[in-house]
């Protein structure tokens, strides 16, 4: 049974269509990425899958029956504007949206503890909320999301202002809640975390759906034609008539081939001209299948 | 119901153990009890140590002026007299005037079988209570020349004019008949109606101030994702009245037990006896709650369309209309709180709170006249409310932009 299912949805504020006849379905332990540009419709998406807006038509699933508001207290929501009262203690503040989510007070208060220490940040939970840097406001909203353990757990835009160290203790957490069988769904646009972190995905541009499905599956359609090079002495091989685009960065290049460019043949070209340390075919990024399919029409 | 009572509770103690609860639940009363005691007493000396001069063709006439300028006792005046005089006198006295050696010059000239002519000059053409006095002792010696020239004794004429002091009561609809004062009830209903507006006012803005700051601290999408916002809506604004509430639950005890400490009854007496009677002391919280939830209701709505506490600002005078009709109405009210201008303005949504309370300062009004002001302000809040609802759950999502009025008027017909 899939967690979410979204069938022919479709959404227009005045005369802008932001959501056209979009369709997916997330199964439970699966990490979902929801891509796109700005404007393209991913916020409208994840706002009518919690009941903020009401689809124009089509039909919205959650856990196998059609949308009903009970179904939200199994969902956990970090939205890309977010926030928190900024008077108001943390602790105080979770145990608030525990609560809401139907948590009987002690137990958010212990469940609050136990993720704050967890994510490092339990001498937080005593203070304000306009006491604490921009990074751990974004830890606590995390908690508050997670608090009341969702089977379902939407992010949008999760990584957005977080320091490395940070963003690798929250994608780590994220992976161990997929691995508890959570469904997760990672609306972005930074491709690099999806490609990393998500089974499946789904491109929208102009609120349709140009790409979707299991990451494996899109990026075996896609040639494997790009070519990363790491050597030393003359460059005069990224010249070769099997390179369409090459860039160079002082003995590391980057190469897309030619369509049906020979891979063998530049590799002996390179040899011949340089001390070859890596010569490896990779397959396109997905920021890369990205550019393409929506035409390089990003304002991302 | 739990989700609003959740946010409530939240909101509720966010503003109580907040600074300005405290500083406005000490300082409202001692702001108001510092102007009403300023106004009065401002009001004893207004008008009094004037230095007068009294020129006539008459000298008896100017005399009895004098008399009856000196036997005020609130005027303390200094009263010259000229007379007979003549227009070089008056030349003189009118140049004494302008250097300011005399505060203002009364001229009377009389002749057989006519009425007399007479002028005030004076330096400030807004002493009116000056003015007031000179007309009325002008007036007083007048009828008591034209008794004693018509045979009445000096005496029988001066008893006469002379005014009686009258000491008012109130019978009350229970029997009982207090003493009482025309001024103390002015004071009593401008201060309840002042209290009245301002928390009103107050905590309308309060909540209109809250929904702009999670407007811009973009709580609200998290908000939204738990739950609908109508019961956001409802929350805040039962949380903040409640606050309101608290507030004027401290003002009426602290009130009752200045009312019934000994201190008070000793000053409170005579003029300035004062009565607070249990409808007032229980229509005021309801009359606050009804005032609250008309503007909250309003302002809630406009706050959602609102980018910053500035664009809010715009709004303002719409707040402050209603307050301003109501004390525009204040003396009509007060001297006549059954007249057809008082009732209708204490069934006047906007106005009927704080007109409400001036009318009972003056007489309680009847049962029915409370019900009906009671049920219009009921229907507008629900009108008010439905259509805040509207704008509050389309317009806390809306960032970036200021809405437009087509564009509010198309979130209205969202359903």
């Amino acid at each position: 049974m899939p967690i979410v299912e979204l069938a022919e949805v479709t959404k227009a504020y005045e005369s802008k269509v932001a959501v056209d006849h979009l369709s997916f379905s997330i199964e439970a332990g699966q990490m979902f990425g929801l891509l796109g540009p700005n404007g393209a419709g991913k916020t409208s998406s994840i706002r009518m899958m919690m009941g903020i807006t009401l689809p124009d038509s089509g039909s919205i699933h959650l856990f196998g029956e059609p949308f009903q508001r009970a179904s939200l207290r199994r969902v956990g929501y970090l939205p890309e504007e977010r926030g928190l009262y900024k008077k108001m203690k943390v602790i105080e503040q979770l145990i608030f949206f525990g609560q809401l989510h139907g948590l009987h007070a002690a137990d958010a208060r212990q469940r609050a503890t136990d993720w704050a220490r967890r994510l490092e940040i339990e001498e937080a939970l005593q203070k304000k909320t306009e006491e604490l840097s921009k990074g751990m406001q974004q830890k606590i909203q995390f908690i508050g999301t997670l608090l009341h353990d969702p089977a379902l757990i939407i992010m949008d835009e999760p990584f957005s202002g977080l320091d490395p160290v940070n963003a690798k203790l929250l994608e780590q957490t994220l992976l161990t809640l997929k691995d508890q069988g959570k469904a997760i769904i990672f609306s972005t646009h930074r491709m690099d975390q999806v490609e990393k972190l998500c089974d499946s995905i789904c491109l929208i541009h102009q609120g349709r759906a140009v790409l979707s499905g299991r990451m494996r599956e899109i990026k075996s359609r896609y040639e494997r034609n790009h070519v990363i090079v790491e050597f030393e002495g003359s460059d005069s091989f990224l010249r070769s008539s099997e390179i369409a685009e090459a860039k160079n960065f002082s003995g590391h290049a980057e190469i897309r081939l030619k369509p049906h460019g020979d891979a063998q043949k530049l590799l002996h070209e390179a040899s011949a001209a340089a001390t070859i340390y890596r010569f490896e075919l990779v397959e396109p990024s997905l920021e890369e299948i990205f550019i393409q399919t929506v035409g390089g029409k990003v304002d991302a | 119901m739990h989700n609003i009572l959740l946010i409530a509770r939240r909101e509720y103690l966010e503003q109580v153990r907040g600074r300005a609860f405290k500083m406005t639940t000490i300082g409202l009363p001692v702001i108001f009890a510092l102007v009403v005691g300023v106004s009065y007493l401002s009001s004893i000396g207004l008008g009094a140590n004037r230095h007068v001069a009294v020129a006539s063709n008459d000298p008896v006439l100017a005399a009895q002026i004098r008399h009856n300028l000196l036997g005020d006792k609130q005027a303390k005046a200094q009263v010259i007299v000229a007379a007979p005089a003549t227009p070089q006198d008056r030349a003189l006295l009118l140049s004494k005037v302008e250097d300011g050696t005399l505060d203002g010059l009364l001229w009377v000239e009389t002749a057989p079988g006519q009425t007399p002519a007479a002028s005030y000059t004076s330096q400030s053409a807004g002493d009116f209570m000056t003015t007031a006095r000179v007309r009325s002792a002008l007036n007083h010696a007048l009828l008591d020349e034209r008794l004693t020239t018509n045979g009445m004794q000096q005496s029988a004429a001066d008893a006469l004019v002379e005014g009686a002091s009258v000491t008012t009561y109130q019978a009350r609809k229970d029997g009982a008949v207090v003493r009482t004062s025309a001024e103390a009830s002015f004071w009593k209903g401008y201060v309840m109606a002042i209290l009245l507006s301002m928390t009103t006012m107050l905590y309308g803005m309060n909540v209109a101030r809250s929904i702009i700051q999670e407007k811009t601290s973009r709580i609200f999408e998290v908000m939204l994702s738990i739950t609908r916002p109508s019961d956001l809506l409802a929350g805040k604004l039962i949380g903040v009245g409640a606050v309101g509430l608290t507030q004027i639950a401290i003002w009426l005890v602290a009130a009752a037990a200045i009312l019934i400490s000994p201190f008070a009854s000793a000053v409170l007496t005579g003029e300035f006896a004062v009565h607070l009677s249990w409808v007032e002391a229980i229509l005021f919280p309801v009359y606050f709650l009804l005032g609250y939830l008309l503007y909250s209701s309003l302002f809630a709505g406009l706050a959602a369309t609102c980018e910053t506490e500035q664009e809010l600002q715009m709004y303002m005078p719409l707040a402050a209309a209603p307050t301003w009709l109501s004390f525009a109405l204040i003396l009509v009210v007060i001297n006549d709180s059954n007249s057809v201008w008082s009732v209708a303005a204490s069934f006047f949504p906007p106005t009927a709170p704080v007109i409400m309370f001036l009318r009972m300062a003056a007489e309680i009004p009847p049962a029915w006249q409370f019900a009906v002001s009671i049920g219009l302000l009921l229907l507008s809040i629900w009108g008010v409310l439905w259509i805040s609802a509207r704008l509050y759950r389309i317009g806390i999502l809306m960032y970036g932009k200021r809405a437009t009025l087509p564009e509010l008027l198309r979130w209205l017909r969202y359903s």
